[in-house]
């Protein structure tokens, strides 16, 4: 797909495309605005101009229509339609000319609002006196955000806050006034940690061991036990990493062999704990068959855009997955909205060409050949002379080099994000922006290095923070951008979350796994979607997903108040809740209370409960019940 | 305006719930409309997309050429027409036998003759499908919306108790399901502007009824439950948070939408028996339609008249009631129905039977009530077919049918290659002109298009124009802009509007 700005003029196109501009006419040099009348300070009177107007595409590693204004001798080289500025000349600088608007169809800039005529002034000014520039200032590339390895110091542990997220917060809590509330009681712990790590409810039994725990370390104790259940991790996170690995039993290409499943292989890597260096490079470059879907992507049948094909999507995905940035729009041609260039894009995917890789723009051959490299050299190189084998070899090696400071930090931000509702850096997918704070995102990056790329170490160290177990904020879908970290956001039970809870609350699991698991609690993870888990958002993986909509919509709601999938669910719930010897009505409302909301009912739910059930005990009864408890947000809701 | 049963309360409990949908349809993507684009006028505020799954011999149907009848051993190469001519209510106008009753309500509508499918290489029914319908080729970087939910999240719903996006006729369970799924979507517009699916239309009501076995009483019952322990609940019942809020709002609209009167408009066995028998003539109460399509199956042909049939009559009453945009499918299974790989003639036949009364009667009951004026239906198929021709003549794709040179038998005569360069469109109401063709194409096979091509982002631009949108308009995805035609480049064909 080809993305155009929103306001591009084809005339504005042509104007920067090489023809050079003929001289202006006497009437047009005076139509122009006059110079100013007074010494011009580059510093104070054109480095703004240039800032506010120019550099986006003219600097910092960008020179469209061949004029650079990196610094004073790149702006003087000819740019493709010529000398921009004369120096001493700035009735003959071409510069003077675009911005003062005079052909309305060629007007720089091209985007935002136009130079006022005291600016033309100022600029003209500078350009007659000379267009000094001192060589302090220039407008070069940045280096990469949240690229080189940093491990800040740790800021000293104080009374309570002895914790290394919270000792590197504590500043920062302090500097936005925020006073550490109490943290949040057991039950709400056990039930967020539980769902977070795992993705269950933690049963009555369960709950209750907890709730007698006196060890004043139980939450820690908890959250390690939680993490060692390697079935039940692994279950829980493949949901996440099928998600962003594009990764599932059903979907479209699997007609034509277009496409490989990686379930077995995934599964087999949560529940081992493989270090996550090594899983990447097993994804980047796989040693066997059963992890080569990632990189071999979605292929339909047919003819496919340049911009859409395996080794491209390849480049797209592991960008967006694994260092959080995007090519899509590189992939077809230089990016609007950031630096990444087409010749980027098809670097990375030369990787992955099985043969010489051509440039396409827009779908039209360049004739130009892609030379395979990393999207970040400064971190290291791929030959692009090598075979396909070796240079998938060096993407892995450089990708999971020491140096490679951004795939640990793409990957704590999304475990961060994945427990606290919102990331260090959003969009998640966006890491060249800063976190809200660096100095918390880079330690936990070198930390999960320095614990041998261990994912469930950073979920354990985020998982036992005082950050972690403040109370919950309600944040919407739209984070403020002036964003203050106060504690984790409310956020809603996944589809497979919710389908779970069922599962733990009524007994009703799914019948049959798509992967051979020692268990009959086949969780939704374990399944293709039904219709129940596409309504609550378990989308359908054509594309990466990293975060998932969470607000509720019409059409969910629907299939959760008339759908085949869960009336029928809840009927067999009822059955089983029931069983050969119904319970008392009191004793089951209790059941259902304790499992679902891990509390007991207060007097006044118990009466409405027994008022709804009758005596004797109707399996309708016990259904609506179910029904309206799992309704409450106090069940769907992550507090 | 046709939405009788609109309240103002409706309205704003609706609005609020849609908007918190579009401000959400995907933290962080943020949703937005660009909002510079052109104001247009709308013609109509209803689509009606009649759906000819599987590629539809335009030959076959609505571009009839010379007639040349089974003989055996002719070539297959002097095939054209399988069927003769019939005359309809426009001058110069033939369609192809079988199709007499759409033919007589043509002086109500245009027929595109020259619509050309995408290029799109070796080819997948459910691919052009996906082209079709959003406009754009898979694979793609981003989840593109259905047609339907463009509309549904750019106009919203006519009747806020009536979902805006309804989408009848296809089951996902069929080969290419996958397929079919990765396009019948919101995409990244988010699910609040889904379709509403209801693959079985004699079963419709149950869509927007109790779920299974529950009587009125014990699902308002079950309502008030839930209402009374929410207020009785010692969590969270202070303030308001986004996430309960979402939460509680959507259940309160999935409510009120099964309670609301417009809800008995799906409920098909209120329709005069002798209204229902327009559309599939015969019919008894009480039949199903949704036996596993088989092949063989002896009741096929009662199946799929029925289905369809009921379809169109739903499309109908959904229509009155304010529905914004609907689709009605002759389905898409691969091998059936309109994809004739063989016995393409007789297939053509049933399907022929299976369309004409009910598109007719869909034109004549939505003038009778006075609302076609502002309802716009189209008919259209993925691409149409040819005896020989697998893609355009100028740029064959790889074939997928073996069709002998000479015809021996009756199951090779009919149009069993996959045929992108003409095809038909119909277009009724909704400001087009009335009995008007556009575009020639060739008299002898392969009867390619000559003259007023029309391609995709073309139609789907006078679509979107006749509701008052801009083919220009682009949401912003991903910081990008997504245009609702292909990079904003859809040309509305002036001339079909009135």
């Amino acid at each position: 797909m080809k993305f155009r700005p929103l306001m591009v003029s084809v005339l504005a196109l042509l104007a920067v495309g090489g023809f050079a501009p003929a001289k202006l006419t006497p009437e047009q040099v005076k139509s122009l605005p006059p110079p100013a009348a007074r010494r011009v300070d580059f510093a104070k009177d054109i480095k703004p101009i240039f800032e506010a107007s120019c550099v986006k595409c003219h600097a910092r590693g960008k020179a469209k229509g061949g004029f650079n204004l990196t610094s004073r001798a790149t702006m003087l080289q000819p740019s493709d339609s010529g000398p921009a500025v004369v120096s001493g000349k700035s009735a003959e600088s071409h510069l003077i000319e675009l911005v003062s608007g005079l052909n309305p169809d060629d007007v720089m800039p091209q985007k935002g609002s136009r130079l006022t005529a005291g600016q033309v002034g100022l600029l003209r000014a500078w350009i007659d006196q000379g267009a000094r520039w001192p060589a302090a200032i220039s407008f070069v590339k940045p280096p990469p955000a949240n690229l080189t390895p940093r491990r800040p110091d740790l800021p000293p542990a104080k009374r309570d806050v002895t914790h290394a997220v919270d000792r590197l917060l504590a500043r920062y809590f302090k500097e936005h006034k925020i006073t550490s509330p109490v943290l949040v009681d057991d039950r709400l712990f056990a039930r967020r940690a539980s769902l977070d790590l795992i993705g269950l409810l933690p049963s009555p039994a369960e709950l209750e061991e907890f709730l007698q725990d006196r060890r004043p370390d139980k939450r820690e104790a908890l959250v390690a036990k939680l993490l060692a259940d390697d079935r039940h991790y692994a279950e829980h996170w493949l949901t996440f990493w099928n998600d962003l690995l594009r990764n599932d039993y059903r979907g479209t290409g699997y007609i034509d062999e277009g496409r490989k499943p990686i379930s077995r292989w995934l599964y087999s890597a949560l529940a081992t704990n493989m270090p996550f260096d090594c899983f990447v490079a097993e994804l980047i470059n796989p040693s066997t068959t059963n992890a080569e879907g990632f990189v071999k992507g979605i292929v339909w049948r047919g003819a496919i855009n340049a911009s859409q094909t395996p080794p491209m999507q390849a480049a797209q995905n592991i960008s967006q997955v694994f260092l959080g940035v995007n090519v899509k729009c590189a992939s077809c041609h230089d990016s609007f909205i950031n630096d990444w260039t087409l010749a980027d894009a098809y670097g990375l995917a030369a990787v992955y060409a099985t043969n010489e890789l051509e440039l396409f723009r827009c779908d039209k051959p360049t004739g130009e050949t892609a030379a395979a490299r990393f999207l970040y050299p400064e971190v290291g190189a791929i030959d692009p002379a090598a075979p396909r084998a070796e240079r998938m070899k060096q993407l892995a090696r450089v990708m999971t080099s020491p140096k490679n400071g951004r795939l640990p930090r793409t990957i704590v931000n999304r475990l961060w994000a994945r427990l606290l509702g919102r990331g260090l850096v959003e969009p998640l997918d966006d890491m060249e922006r800063p976190a809200w704070h660096s100095d918390l995102l880079d330690w936990l990056a070198e930390d999960f290095v320095a614990h041998g790329h261990d994912l469930r170490h950073t979920l354990r160290l985020i998982a036992t923070s005082r950050a972690y177990q403040l109370p919950a904020v309600n944040l919407g879908e739209l984070a403020p951008t002036n964003f203050v970290f106060r504690g984790p956001a409310v956020r809603r039970l996944s589809a497979e979350q919710f389908r779970d809870a069922l599962g733990t609350l009524t007994g009703v699991w799914f019948s049959k796994a798509q992967l051979p698991v020692a268990t009959n609690e086949i969780r939704s993870s374990l399944v293709a979607a039904d219709p129940l888990a596409v309504a609550l958002g378990r989308p359908n993986r054509e594309q990466v997903t990293t975060s998932r909509p969470s607000v509720a919509t019409t059409l969910q709601a629907l299939e959760l108040t008339n759908g085949d999938t869960l009336s029928r669910l809840l009927a067999r719930g009822a059955e089983k809740l029931l069983g050969p010897n119904p319970p008392p009505g009191a004793a089951l409302v209790d059941r259902v209370f304790g499992q679902a909301l891990g509390r007991p009912p207060t007097s006044g739910e118990q009466q409405l409960a027994l008022a709804l059930l009758g005596q004797p005990l109707q399996k309708e009864g016990v259904e609506d019940l179910l029904w309206a408890v799992t309704m409450l947000p106090e069940f769907q809701l992550i507090r | 305006m046709n939405a009788p049963h609109h309240s103002r309360r409706d309205f704003l409990k609706t609005a609020s719930a849609a908007t918190l949908g579009a401000l959400a349809a995907g933290f962080p993507r943020q949703l937005r409309a660009d909002d510079t684009t052109e104001k247009i006028q709308p013609r109509a505020d209803t689509l009606i997309v009649l759906w000819m799954a599987g590629g539809m011999a335009q030959t076959e149907t609505f571009d009839p050429k010379r007639h040349t009848p089974f003989e055996k051993g002719m070539k297959s190469a002097d095939m054209v027409s399988t069927f003769p001519s019939v005359s309809t209510a426009v001058d110069g106008m033939s369609f192809s036998e079988g199709l007499e009753r759409i033919g007589q309500v043509m002086d109500r509508g245009t027929l595109i003759r020259s619509y050309t499918a995408g290029d799109l290489g070796f080819i997948l029914h459910s691919r052009h499908q996906f082209h079709w319908h959003t406009g754009y080729a898979p694979p793609q970087t981003v989840a593109c919306p259905h047609l339907g939910s463009v509309i549904a999240r750019t106009l919203g719903p006519l009747n806020p108790a009536v979902p805006a996006f309804i989408n009848i006729g296809q089951r996902f369970d069929v080969n290419e399901g996958e397929e079919l799924k990765a396009f019948t979507t919101a995409g990244f517009l988010g699910s609040e502007y889904g379709p509403f699916n209801i693959p079985f239309p004699e079963q419709a009501a149950n869509t927007v009824r109790p779920p299974g076995g529950m009587t009125p009483g014990r699902f308002e019952n079950r309502d008030k439950f839930y209402r009374k322990l929410l207020a009785a609940s010692p969590v969270g019942q202070h303030g308001s948070d986004y996430q309960k809020d979402s939460l509680l709002r959507s259940l309160d609209n999935a409510h009120r939408l099964l309670s609301s009167p417009a809800a008995k408009a799906f409920d098909l066995e209120l329709e005069p028996l002798a209204n229902i028998q327009k559309y599939v003539p015969g019919y008894k109460p009480g039949t199903r339609y949704d036996a596993p399509q088989d092949r063989f199956g002896a009741r096929y042909e009662e199946q799929m008249i029925g289905r369809f049939g009921l379809g169109c009559l739903l499309a109908r009453r959904l229509a009155e009631v304010g529905a914004r945009y609907i689709e009605v499918s002759t389905e898409y299974i691969p091998f059936l129905n309109w994809d004739t790989h063989e016995n393409g003639h007789t297939r053509a036949t049933s399907m022929k039977q299976t369309i004409d009364a009910p598109i007719a009667q869909l034109v004549l009951d939505l003038e009778e009530r006075g609302l076609l004026r502002r309802t716009l239906v189209v008919l259209a198929s993925e691409f149409s077919r040819d005896s020989l021709v697998e893609g355009r003549p100028d740029k064959l794709v790889k074939d997928q049918v073996t069709v002998p040179d000479t015809i021996e038998d009756l199951k090779n005569y009919g149009m069993h290659r996959h045929f992108t360069d003409a095809g038909c469109v119909l277009l009724f109401g909704g400001g087009i002109k009335r009995g008007h063709l556009h575009g020639v194409t060739a008299d002898e096979r392969p009867c390619r298009t000559l003259q007023d091509r029309v391609v995709i982002e073309d139609l789907h631009a006078t679509l979107y124009t006749a509701l008052g949108i801009s083919p220009k308009l682009s949401y912003e995805i991903e910081q990008r802009p997504f245009y609702v035609t292909r990079d904003g480049l859809g040309k509305p064909i002036g001339s079909l509007f009135a």
